[in-house]
């Protein structure tokens, strides 16, 4: 196995739980909220 | 009265043409010169080349929307600068040649008071042989090449269908390619595509890149703190590569593409060939076919553009090693250095260096990504400087440049990895500043608070707002002002 497949292969696997996190609707949403609001911050920081 | 004249109607030169308009008291001129007669929210070329989106629904015609506005559209190419004008012109001057089919071939020489190069990238396809789509792989570089690749991609599909088994490579065509994301997300979507079409079980997805690790994105990797630990891009970016079954070649110059067959060689000097039936890869990008004259007519495109033919302005040039590099060194007005009235903006500028660690092989061949300059760095140098240039135009020569340098400022980069507005997902990142700064952020040259990176269906959506809010913006619509860039 070369370096990238081996270091791929010994990367964390998400959880079940993880990946339901990423598809659920109402949590998503929050997090879509709240990705906005951080993105916002950084375009205040992109203004100076 | 002023005459503004900006080349290129990309993102960053569309977005200083409606700032300056906006700007700008009647009777003042601004003028866009691009060869183009349509506009390209080129982020979403991604999902034109996997048949989500269709060219007409990421493009729009410039004319109408300049028409309403007052600003002068020229579809055209510019060829030569002359920041001294000429014997006839006591003002700056550029060499321009129509690409509207009205005008075909005409040549015009349109003098300035200031000047925005606004030109991008040129795709630099032959730098590899055999790279591109007048050659042996695809792009989604622009949105008629990804409407090739998508084409492209459905045969493929349909022939996994029959039960054949296909390798599919995606990533960039030369050692020293930027853009690195957008490979990661065509990837991404590629792989979430052939799953959403029933067909991933016969398919090999490979991600071809020049980056030393997963995640680097020619930024030189993020570090994000994360459920009380600081973790790295590259386990993050490594984990979805497990988890989605996408191989990787790192490290990688294309040294060539034949037909069905990739030729690269790695930084520790071995070469390779990896065989396949479908690859994406991003060409190497350069300064546009420029040339700069002075008053006499004497070339001087060596003082005005780097060797790599972008725009030398307010950076520091001055070859130095990797560890002496400083957030300093990047440019914060775009004002070229010889000519006050001269602008360089988005990718036409030239930055001083890589952000990521330069390397090469032990004969040389350098592997490294180029430094980025995504969307929302080009929009806000657009309107930076479109600020600056007004307060000159209303102020006089001495009305301070606005600044907006990349050790300075911030950028959020999401990574689409599948379409669907249920099934969709994406990377979404957000970094500060773009480029390390190690004297205010010692522990890894970026706020650990505001670099932050996570995965998601709800980070699609923001991708797909931004279209729609980028499309409304670049239209000018009510308010477009209003959205960030
Ligand atoms: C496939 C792909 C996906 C991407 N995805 C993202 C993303 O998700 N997020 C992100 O932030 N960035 C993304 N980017 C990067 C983003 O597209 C660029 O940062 C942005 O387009 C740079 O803006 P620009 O104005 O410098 O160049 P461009 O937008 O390329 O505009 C250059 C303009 O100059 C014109 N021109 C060229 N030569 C001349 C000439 N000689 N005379 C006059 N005009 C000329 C061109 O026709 C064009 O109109 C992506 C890039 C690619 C290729």
């Amino acid at each position: 196995m070369d370096d990238a497949a081996s270091s791929i292969a010994a990367a964390p696997l998400p959880t079940r739980k993880t990946l339901r996190a990423r598809s659920s609707l109402p949590y998503q949403v929050m997090r879509f909220v709240a990705f906005n609001i951080r993105m916002l911050r950084m375009v205040r920081k992109g203004h100076h | 009265m002023a005459r503004v004249v900006i080349l290129g109607a990309g993102i960053s030169g569309h977005t200083a043409a409606l700032h300056l308009k906006r700007r700008l008291k009647r009777g003042h001129e601004v003028i866009v010169v691009s060869p183009n007669a349509n506009w390209n929210w080129i982020p979403s070329n991604i999902w034109v080349g996997v048949g989500r989106m269709t060219t007409d629904q990421v493009t729009f015609p410039l004319r109408p929307v300049y028409r309403r506005k007052g600003i002068d559209f020229r579809q055209a190419l510019a060829v030569a600068i002359r920041p001294e004008g000429d014997g006839d012109h006591e003002s700056g001057s550029v060499d321009i040649v129509y690409t509207d089919p009205t005008r075909l071939g005409e040549e015009e020489r349109l003098t300035y008071d200031f000047l925005i190069n606004a030109t991008g990238p040129k795709l630099n396809f032959a730098a590899t042989p055999g790279l591109g789509p007048d050659g042996n792989s695809l792009s989604v570089c622009t949105a008629k090449h990804a409407e090739q690749t998508s084409a492209a991609f459905d045969s493929i599909v349909d022939a996994l269908k029959r039960g054949e088994r296909k390798t599919l490579v995606i990533g960039v065509g030369h050692g020293t390619c930027t853009c690195e994301g957008a490979a990661f997300e065509y990837t991404f979507n590629i792989e979430h595509e052939l799953c959403e079409r029933g067909v991933r079980e016969l398919a090999d997805v490979v991600y071809l890149t020049n980056e030393y690790d997963l995640g680097d994105f020619g930024v030189g990797g993020m570090s994000f703190a994360q459920n009380g630990f600081v973790t790295s891009s590259k386990m993050w970016t490594e984990s979805l590569f497990r988890e989605r079954k996408v191989r990787a070649i790192l490290r990688a110059h294309v040294e060539r593409v034949e037909p069905g067959v990739i030729h690269y060689e790695q930084l520790d000097g071995t070469k390779g060939t990896l065989a396949f039936d479908f690859a994406m890869l991003l060409p190497p990008f350069r300064g546009a076919d420029l040339k700069a004259y002075d008053r006499q007519g004497e070339d001087i495109s060596d003082q005005l553009f780097a060797p790599n033919g972008f725009l030398r302005v307010d950076a520091d040039y001055a070859a130095k090693p990797f560890e002496e590099w400083t957030a300093e060194d990047w440019p914060s007005t775009y004002q070229s250095v010889g000519y006050s009235n001269l602008f360089g903006i988005g990718i036409a500028f030239a930055p001083p260096h890589p952000i990521s660690r330069p390397r090469s092989t032990p004969d040389g061949t350098v592997i490294s990504p180029a430094p980025p300059r995504t969307g929302m760095p080009s929009g806000v140098m657009g309107r930076v400087v479109a600020h600056s240039i007004a307060d000159r135009i209303e102020r006089g020569e001495t009305a301070p440049l606005h600044k907006a340098s990349m050790a300075s400022m911030g950028a959020a980069c999401i990574a689409s990895a599948g379409a669907g507005m249920r099934t969709g997902t994406a990377a979404a990142m957000t970094m500060y500043p773009i480029v390390p700064n190690f004297t205010r952020f010692p522990e890894s040259g970026r706020s650990l608070k505001e670099t932050t990176g996570e995965i998601g269906l709800g980070a699609h959506w923001t991708k797909l707002l931004l279209h729609y809010l980028f499309l409304y913006k670049a239209k000018a619509r009510p308010g477009w002002f209003l959205i960030p860039e």
